[in-house]
């Protein structure tokens, strides 16, 4: 008896993490997800839909996470060590309670557990790839829950990208600049809490200016534009930079106006919160266009979007506005990392389409609801570059890489370049994974459709070519590919490390 | 008026050196080895007791002194003392010596209490800075808001033979300069009409600063503007020469062994290029073309080393060096190792706090020739002998008058020009006879 006894204490002791605060800080987050499903339970109310799916998903997440506060014993503070798991885990359970309504209800498309997994990760990374064949056929209260999901996933987005990766030394604290991070080594609480509940208030904000825009016009009696209903479900999704719909054709059901609205909060959405928060709260508006992750944001989309523009227009795929429209949509959608459409740009010369497989390693700025590589790591690296390139004539120069003028250290340097080859290792091996199934069984894919589809959800973007295209559905995936694109959004969301960092054995012990 | 000097070190002793003649001195300092030797050498009274000690500095006498100078190489130290000193001495003027630019600012905001703060390393680059401009001058000093410039130049064997070996009244000196002094055989002779410059010499000239440039095409014809420059050794004051210069918009390169010291002064100082490496190294000197700077800044801790990495210099092309002298006896070696300017880091701060030592009517002060020689710029009292006199007129005291600046403007006098009350005349003279000039002007 006293072995038994002892065994369990033995084989934790030599664990170098504390599992169990780690569940209960997992447990204390989840549970407050419960609520989240009162929304969707109130449009199946007044369209009569069933409500217990949601009901039941969220008292399921609740209780879950009560009974894991319950059972751990928690720590008053936990460490970076803890933090890798309680992202990774939170992550895992929020894509769980995302799939739990659709598989609840049986639903004919993402009834399914790997569909709703798929779904629900897609839902909560705000990728908005989507399992579903025909969205415009789906219950209203699914379409809502499908675009809550991704909403409340970009808020969870924000306070990961500016208040707890920062602190897990992922991404580098400097590479945010974040005046609201602090010290290195300090507890996951307390701070980011007061961080988080500022942001959201920014995000709440921001979701009632792009409802009010999105749906004042069809108030007015515009045509081609979005009803009530509509601009709620859009702003959902647009704010989180997903890219569920309710329509088959996407932002394409609408017309000209409401795409260029759509345009504008994209770019709102996928600018660093922190930025936004200065110019917008602090009104430092000056101070936010000096930065340089801004300003290079806006460059790559306004230069990809004259080359899309150009090849589009020049070949004659569209003409005038439209031309403009459909390729400043797409760029944007792509650099954001939101993943809508106007047009089927699955017809479009193969240069424009390499542009956007470009694009999908981009990404927004950090602190956004934007994913991949984002665009700080691809401003640091140049500089790095042109560094060593001058340091090849002049190997004794000493000279350090500035983000807005002030250096960067090696350190945060050395995490940058590590992060983006993992990343395209990652991409690689996702790449690897889906043509293996590709080879076997399923629809015809080429190469540029396994990368849009392994680019895309690893970068959180949801952008699919051909069977997984504008009139297609990532359901053209057998199972195993499914599940291989569940766990690259996943990995992509948390930006990797916290989700590799935890295969290693160096991690666990001791 | 009472000294009272606190701190004996290099500083200490210049200030000593420059004011026992004329003032009562009183020296205190931690260390009895350090005053010993002054107590020998001049007739100043000296205590043994800590600058931060307000009962030791009292009992030394602090509280009738009529100018405090706090010059250990301890900022704190020197800013405790010159606290002490305002309320034991409020009649006192204090001085307080500070290495970095740091509490120079401070005080500049209002926030130290101290009449003046010198400091070392804003003094350094100001010298080096100085240097720069005139690239052939020995040593550079400018007065009355830049208009009147004093050079000391090296006659050198390639002098315009116009200039060289012919009385002075014969010869084309630029408009708006005067020859101050010659200095032959460490002796200074204030030059007449018919004295003769020789190559060997050495000429200071007080002068606009267009005709000073003249002058020194004239006796040293070299060097052009300087443009680009490398400086050795990035500790404190490498960085304030470095950072003086690139002010200037003058392309600088650091060269400095340690790695970490780099990455410092690579982030402070984003506009000059930072090397790491000992810049002893044939290979990088050659990769880096150093010959093609038109100046190289020796500003490393050790003396013999900045001597040798100077001569390096010179061996690769460098035309023009300049060194930082931390030892007294550096300044000589340095001469006859081929450096072509010398600068201590402790005389010049030492300069900068005797020059508020003098009579409240001189302005400024600068030292040539170690001390041997000053220049002084004095306001003229209404009732002095001088004045209502012409040039040719006065009496020759051992000094001569380089420029006069009256109603704010600068004035290069011919011997007819007479000299008015409330002019201020810069005065070239020997150190020794500096009070008596200052008591007839």
């Amino acid at each position: 008896l006293t072995t038994t006894a002892e065994a369990p204490v033995g084989r934790s002791a030599r664990l170098g993490v504390d599992v169990s605060a780690s569940l209960n800080l997992v447990g204390s987050l989840v549970k407050y997800l419960g609520p989240s499903a009162l929304v969707p339970t109130a449009f199946a109310l007044t369209h009569s839909e069933p409500t217990w799916p949601f009901l039941a998903a969220g008292a399921l997440v609740s209780g879950f996470g009560l009974a894991l506060e319950r059972v751990t014993r928690g720590a008053e503070e936990v460490g970076i060590r803890e933090g890798y798991l309680v992202v990774t885990v939170t992550w895992l359970v929020a894509a769980a309670y995302g799939a739990l309504p659709y598989i609840l209800a049986n639903d004919p498309q993402l009834g399914r557990p790997v569909d709703a997994l798929f779904e629900g990760m897609s839902g909560f990374t705000t990728t908005g790839a989507s399992a579903a064949t025909d969205v415009a056929a789906l219950p209203v209260s699914i379409q809502v829950w499908r675009q809550l999901t991704i909403w409340l996933g970009g808020i969870g987005v924000v306070a990961l990208g500016l208040a707890v990766l920062p602190r897990l030394r992922v991404g580098g604290r400097q590479l945010l600049e974040s005046e609201l991070a602090g010290p290195e080594v300090e507890a996951l609480s307390g701070r980011i809490r007061d961080t988080v509940r500022r942001f959201a208030l920014l995000y709440l904000g921001l979701t009632a200016a792009g409802f009010l825009a999105l749906a004042l016009p069809g108030w007015a009696g515009a045509h081609r534009v979005m009803n009530t209903y509509q601009a709620f479900a859009h702003t959902l999704s647009t704010l989180g930079t997903g890219s569920f719909s309710t329509e088959r054709g996407s932002i394409g059901a609408f017309g000209p106006l409401t795409q260029w609205t759509i345009v504008v909060f994209m770019i709102v959405a996928g600018t660093n919160f922190l930025v936004l928060y200065r110019a917008l709260v602090q009104r430092r508006p000056r101070e936010a266009a000096r930065e340089e992750e801004l300003r290079l944001y806006f460059a790559i989309l306004v230069v990809a979007a004259a080359a899309v523009v150009a090849i589009v227009w020049s070949r004659g795929v569209e003409h005038g506005e439209a031309a403009v429209r459909a390729g400043v949509f797409e760029v944007t959608s792509v650099v954001t990392t939101t993943g809508y459409f106007t047009v089927d740009y699955g017809h479009w010369p193969l240069f424009a389409l390499m542009t956007l497989a470009l694009l999908f390693f981009v990404g927004g700025c950090a602190g956004s609801t934007a994913g991949s590589i984002k665009i700080v790591r691809h401003l640091l690296i140049a500089r790095l570059l042109g560094r060593e390139v001058v340091r090849t004539v002049h190997p004794e120069l000493v000279r350090p890489v500035r983000l807005n003028g002030v250096v960067v250290d090696q350190q945060a340097l050395l995490a940058v370049i590590s992060f983006v080859l993992i990343y395209v290792a990652v991409f690689l091996l996702g790449t690897g994974v889906l043509a293996l199934e590709a080879a076997f069984r399923g629809p015809h894919m080429d190469v540029l459709d396994l990368v849009f589809a392994s680019g895309s959800t690893l970068g959180n973007a949801g952008v699919g070519l051909g069977p997984a295209g504008t009139t297609g559905s990532f359901a053209a995936f057998g199972d195993p590919s499914t599940v291989a694109m569940t766990v690259l959004m996943w990995a992509g969301r948390l930006e990797i490390l916290p989700v590799v960092v935890l295969l290693r054995r160096s991690y666990w012990r001791l | 008026v009472k000294v009272f000097v606190i701190g004996a070190g290099l500083v200490g002793a210049t200030v000593v050196e420059a004011l026992h003649v004329d003032h009562h001195l009183t020296v205190v300092d931690l260390h009895p080895e350090r005053l010993k030797p002054l107590s020998q050498r001049y007739d100043v009274a000296t205590v043994q007791a800590s600058a931060a000690s307000r009962r030791e500095l009292i009992n030394a006498g602090l509280a009738e002194a009529g100018l405090v100078i706090a010059c250990t190489s301890r900022d704190e130290a020197n800013l405790v003392a010159g606290t002490f000193a305002r309320t034991v001495a409020p009649q006192a003027t204090t001085i307080v010596r500070t290495s970095g630019a740091e509490y120079q600012e401070l005080w500049r905001e209002g926030h130290l209490d101290a009449d003046f703060v010198v400091s070392s390393e804003l003094e350094t680059a100001r010298a080096v800075s100085a240097a720069i401009g005139m690239p052939s001058a020995r040593h550079t000093d400018t007065f009355a808001d830049g208009q009147v410039q004093i050079v000391e130049l090296d006659v050198s064997g390639a002098a315009r033979t116009d200039v060289v070996n012919k009385p002075l009244r014969q010869v084309p000196v630029p408009r708006d300069s005067r020859v101050a002094g010659i200095i032959r055989d460490r002796r200074a002779i204030l030059p007449q009409g018919d004295a003769v410059l020789e190559p060997g010499d050495r000429v200071v000239v007080i002068a606009s600063p267009a005709a000073a440039k003249e002058w020194c095409e004239l006796v040293c014809p070299r060097r052009g503007d300087v443009r680009d420059v490398i400086v050795f050794g990035a500790h404190e004051l490498g960085v304030a020469i470095a950072r003086a210069l690139v002010d200037q918009t003058i392309g600088v390169r650091i060269v400095e062994p340690d790695s970490a010291r780099c990455g410092l002064v690579a982030e402070k100082l984003p506009r000059a290029r930072v090397f790491n490496t000992t810049g002893l190294d044939p290979e990088f000197l050659r990769r880096e073309g150093i010959a093609r700077v038109q100046a190289a800044i020796f500003a490393m801790r050790d003396d013999a080393r900045n001597l040798f990495a100077a001569t390096l210099a010179r061996v690769h092309g460098v035309p023009y060096t300049i060194a930082l002298a931390h030892d007294p006896v550096s300044a000589d070696v340095y001469e006859r190792g081929g450096i072509d300017v010398t600068i201590d880091p402790r005389r010049v701060t030492a300069e900068e706090i005797v020059r508020f030592a003098h009579d409240p009517r001189t302005q400024q002060v600068s030292m040539l020739e170690g001390d041997r020689f000053v220049v002084l710029d004095i306001t003229t009292r209404p009732e002095s002998e001088y004045v209502g006199l012409s040039l040719r007129e006065m009496p020759i005291r051992g000094a001569l008058i380089g420029a006069i600046v009256r109603n704010g403007s600068a004035i290069f006098p011919r011997s007819d020009d007479v000299l008015r009350a409330g002019d201020r005349v810069i005065v070239f003279t020997e150190s020794s006879r500096a009070s008596v000039v200052e008591q007839v002007l």
